[in-house]
């Protein structure tokens, strides 16, 4: 306070007679709050970043899962098929056909041509990984899921991976 | 002191933007049960055995393990579903459904050692109604069955993999 030139305003912040306007803070406590947030936020931090979801879909959480890849993404809503936010078919078109539809031709030209890019930026002899990664709404019929599966297939990808939230697994 | 204060604040700053606050992960699903197409021809072996799981209807799941189209072993689960939450947040999960399929997979998997890089197969067959949130119910149940992988140190890893019929049951 020494360095406060002014009488009156050196009373005001000393108190004056009534409390002091200045606090002190303590460092030590402050210094093992900063840390213990670092340290929280170090063990949940991902590397992997954030999977964007759909707006519109609800998924299904699961307990028994697997860690997420790179790969295209098909979602499924209520009402449409979309490739990497990309509209490429109608679920509506797969109800009304009542039956598993082999291929449905949007998503599989689609899927296709992902394919051939991945090829031409990999010419090596690295084999194609053939994962596509749905994501759909938890009260979509089994028949949109069985069809996009099945074109998906079709297209090239075997290893087809449901997205699903995760759940923590309880100890057995 | 000030500066290691400053470099917590900064550390804390860049660990709360680029904090990832949703757990995303997946279910995989093979789509190509045989295995790859080789070039090759390869000398005809017995088929393996294989778990079945069907839906068949609202009251019960139907387990039955086939060598082919040979049925070795079939069992009725009571089709049990236990809802967790509520309104859009509600998960269904199949608890019995789980138990059942580890103990047929003891009695019956074809790869069971833990020296066996191979994984048993579990086919899902459901009626085209069946909504989404059950079959991810079910392929949950299925890779609750775990075992221990050659390389995989203690860590337990699912014992089936799962495919997908296309025929409604």
């Amino acid at each position: 306070m020494h360095g406060v030139r002014l009488a009156f305003v050196k009373k005001k912040v000393t108190g004056g007679g009534h409390r002091g306007v200045a606090a002190s803070l303590n460092l030590t406590s402050m210094i093992d709050y900063l840390v213990t947030v670092v340290i929280f936020l170090l063990m949940s931090f991902s590397s992997s970043g954030e999977t964007p979801i759909n707006k519109s879909i609800t998924l299904p959480m699961a307990e028994n899962t697997i860690d997420m890849v790179t790969a295209p993404m098909v979602a499924i809503n209520g009402s449409q098929i979309l490739v990497n936010e990309h509209p490429v078919g109608s679920t509506r078109a797969v109800e009304e056909a009542g039956r598993v539809m082999p291929r449905i031709d949007e998503l599989y030209n689609a899927l296709k041509s992902l394919k051939d890019d991945w090829k031409k930026l990999n010419p090596s002899n690295k084999d194609f990984p053939g994962v596509v990664i749905l994501q759909v709404d938890k009260e979509v019929p089994a028949l949109v899921v069985k069809s996009v599966f099945q074109t998906a297939a079709s297209a090239g990808y075997p290893n087809v991976s449901f997205m699903v939230g995760k759940i923590a697994e309880s100890k057995k | 002191m000030i500066p290691m204060i400053d470099l917590l604040m900064c550390l804390i700053c860049f660990l709360l933007i680029t904090a990832v606050w949703s757990t995303m992960s997946r279910l995989n699903a093979d789509a190509q049960v045989p295995g790859p197409p080789r070039d090759t021809e390869t000398t005809p072996q017995e088929p393996q055995p294989m778990l079945h799981l069907t839906i068949a209807s609202e009251e019960k799941f139907v387990l039955s393990w086939r060598k082919g189209n040979a049925v070795v072993s079939s069992v009725d689960v009571p089709r049990k579903p236990v809802t967790v939450g509520e309104g859009r947040a509600a998960q269904t999960r199949f608890p019995d459904l789980a138990t059942k399929i580890s103990e047929e997979w003891k009695a019956n998997g074809a790869h069971r050692d833990p020296t066996d890089k191979k994984m048993d197969q579990a086919v899902l067959h459901c009626d085209n109604k069946t909504p989404y949130k059950e079959i991810i119910a079910v392929i949950d149940a299925v890779y609750s069955t775990k075992r221990p992988f050659p390389g995989g140190g203690e860590k337990l890893y699912p014992a089936m993999n799962v495919t997908f019929s296309m025929t409604s049951n």
